[in-house]
């Protein structure tokens, strides 16, 4: 074994640039489908792991139905939220205020977003996802603490509103001016980003204090918990009926269920991960075609090399596994290298994606990848090989002699 | 043993026949030394190319120790040329990838020969052949004789009973050839049987025994 290896290797290496051109096929088609590969799954990862939490939710906007955004095409009543708690199934229903505002901070103004909710209801809204940053304050080894009740003109920040809006960060008891009054922030968000990333542009203040803000008790979005995912479809209508019918309009309300939607964004990510791997595959058969023209080249190159061992002894299948061997070892090579390149493309994609739009895709790089890629490549190569290994194989031996 | 029965190869070309070998009855016994000389054409390679199992023939047969080459597999005839016949040529066609001792071992490595009898071995046979000190040299490293050499060491590399070389002086000046043919003559000596083909009525003379071809015949 070790010496055929031996043979090969030498063979390999008598025909390096070519060796290396072949190689280099494979390295592209493997890195192409481990690249790919390892950022959808990041992706998933971080679509499950995100929105996992949000299954049971049915967002309710006037409107058009957009996640998380509050629109200007009117807005809910208490009354509305009250009948919205009554419909059967539904588990908890809060009401979100939202505006944007002027912030000062420190002598600069900037507009951001504040939103007004009951902190009673910050759960049902967050879930457990939504955490307050662990951070430096030693005594809570978080920034701050949650809103309650009684607070009055204290707010809650999210992470780009604390770290990146203002020249000054942002922390922990430091005053802001809304609208014209002063408040406290009395804790900062974790940061979300991804599906999330508009919490983090965000300040969450008590729906008491953005009513003096806003000025209005209107209501732009209500939250709603299902208690059985299964029947959310149906309380979104519901949802959409009765509260069309208090205002009197058609088509007023807009009832989301994320879990459909999340189901509907998971399958959109699953068929691009098999567009993408069917165009990575198109770069995987032309590394194949790589590798059968240089092995058949190789073959007519080495005919009177394979009749001469032929001469002296060799089997037919002595020469099948040289060859196999050879296409076996080029694409094997190529495919080692191929994950790590593709693993560096990877990490490089996801860098570039959160650059570009400040969403992070971790690489989940899985062991079976890897050793599917080296697989892969090693098969590809061994299938490619075997058409001119036959060839070479049942060559005459002394017409290969012959050959010159 | 060795004999031919009949033996007969026709080649087309195009729609010419080109009757390489006519009906050629042959007898070779162990241990014998038997050169065949004739003019170009005349059939010679065609004749070794046959006994050697490098070839099959289009009617006849061709009788190695009683056993008919004609009813073996392409495994079978594999086998004959890998352990019962060391076959030299006139190019030398050494590996020009493996160095002198790779060369010698390559035979015992189709064999499946362990690695360090096949080193030993090919080693022994370097040293017998005079080539001791050029065991790691690659072919172009190596002069026309010395590589004919590192072909008889291979040749012998699964100790065959029949050593047999198309013109194995045909491609080394008169010097060389004459020490080429002594190594065959030792051999011979040793009790292996020696089948050399050759223009040179000179090297002929090294055999116990000269067979002439004329137009695929053999002459008596
Ligand atoms: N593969 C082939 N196809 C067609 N004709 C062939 C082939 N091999 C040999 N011949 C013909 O068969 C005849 C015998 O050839 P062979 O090679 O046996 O002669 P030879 O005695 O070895 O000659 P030389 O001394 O030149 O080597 C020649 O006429 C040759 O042209
Ligand atoms: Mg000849």
């Amino acid at each position: 074994m070790k010496d055929t290896f031996l043979l090969v290797y030498r063979n390999i290496r008598e025909r390096k640039t070519r060796s290396i051109l072949t190689m280099l096929g494979v390295v592209v088609g493997i890195a192409a489908v481990v690249a790919i590969m390892s950022i959808s799954y990041g992706m998933q990862e971080s679509i499950t792991e995100q929105l996992s939490e949000m299954t049971d939710i049915i967002m309710v906007t006037p409107g058009s139905a957009e996640l998380g955004s509050f629109g200007d095409f009117g807005s809910f009543t208490e009354r509305d939220l009250k009948d919205v708690e009554r419909i059967s199934g539904v588990k908890e229903a809060a009401a979100l205020m939202g505006e944007m505002q002027e912030v000062e901070y420190r002598g600069e103004k900037v507009m951001v977003e504040i939103v007004g909710i009951e902190p009673r209801d910050m759960d049902a809204v967050f879930g457990a996802t939504v955490k307050l940053e662990e951070d430096g304050d030693s005594e809570t080894s978080a920034s701050g603490r949650e809103l309650r009740d009684n607070d009055r003109k204290a707010c809650q920040i999210g992470y780009s509103v604390a770290n990146d809006y203002f020249n000054y960060e942002i922390g922990v008891n430091d005053r802001l001016t809304i609208n014209g009054s002063k408040f406290r922030v009395i804790g900062v968000l974790e940061k979300q980003g991804g599906f999330r990333s508009n919490v983090d542009a965000q300040i969450y203040v008590t729906k008491r204090d953005a009513v003096t803000i806003f000025d209005t008790d209107d209501i732009s979005t209500i939250f709603v918990r299902v208690r059985d995912i299964g029947e959310a479809e149906g309380i979104a209508d519901e949802i959409e009926e009765q509260i069309d019918d208090n205002h009197k309009l058609d088509d007023f309300t807009s009832a989301m269920a994320m879990g459909g939607a999340i189901e509907e964004l998971k399958s959109i990510f699953q068929i691009l991960q098999v567009f993408l791997l069917a165009i990575a595959s198109i770069s995987l058969i032309v590394a194949a075609m790589g590798i059968m023209n240089t092995t058949l080249m190789s073959v007519m190159e080495r005919t009177h090399e394979i009749g001469v061992m032929k001469a002296i002894g060799a089997k037919n299948r002595n020469i099948l596994f040289l060859f196999l061997m050879e296409a076996g070892v080029v694409s094997g090579i190529g495919g080692v290298l191929g994950c790590i390149v593709g693993w560096g493309a990877a990490e490089v994609i996801s860098f570039g994606i959160y650059t570009a739009f400040d969403v992070e895709i971790g690489v989940v790089m899985k062991l079976q990848v890897l050793l599917a890629g080296v697989a892969v490549a090693v098969l590809v190569g061994i299938l490619s090989g075997l058409y001119p290994a036959r060839k070479a194989s049942k060559l005459s031996p002394v017409e290969a002699v012959r050959y010159e | 043993m060795i004999h031919t029965e009949n033996l007969s190869k026709t080649y087309m070309m195009g729609d010419v026949e080109v009757q390489a070998l006519r009906a050629v009855d042959l007898e070779i016994k162990d241990g014998e030394f038997i050169a065949i000389i004739g003019p170009s054409g005349s059939g010679k390679s065609t004749l070794l190319n046959l006994i050697g199992c490098l070839d099959t023939p289009t009617s006849g047969a061709v009788f190695i120790d009683g056993i008919d080459t004609g009813k073996l597999s392409e495994n079978g005839l594999a086998e004959i040329r890998r352990e019962k016949i060391g076959f030299i040529f006139q190019q030398f066609n050494l590996i020009h990838t493996l160095n002198a001792l790779e060369n010698v071992a390559l035979p015992m490595f189709f064999a499946g020969v362990g690695r360090e009898t096949r080193i030993k071995r090919a080693d022994e046979l370097l040293a017998k052949v005079g080539l001791g000190d050029r065991m790691y040299h690659k072919p172009s490293e190596l002069s026309g004789g010395q590589q004919q050499r590192v072909a008889i060491a291979r040749a012998l590399s699964n100790d065959p009973e029949v050593v047999i070389g198309d013109e194995p002086t045909g491609n080394v000046d008169t010097e060389t050839g004459n020490a080429i043919m002594g190594i065959l003559k030792g051999l011979n000596r040793d009790g292996r049987t020696i089948i050399v083909v050759t223009h040179d009525a000179e090297i002929a003379a090294y055999a116990g025994r000269t067979k002439r071809m004329r137009d695929g015949r053999v002459l008596d």
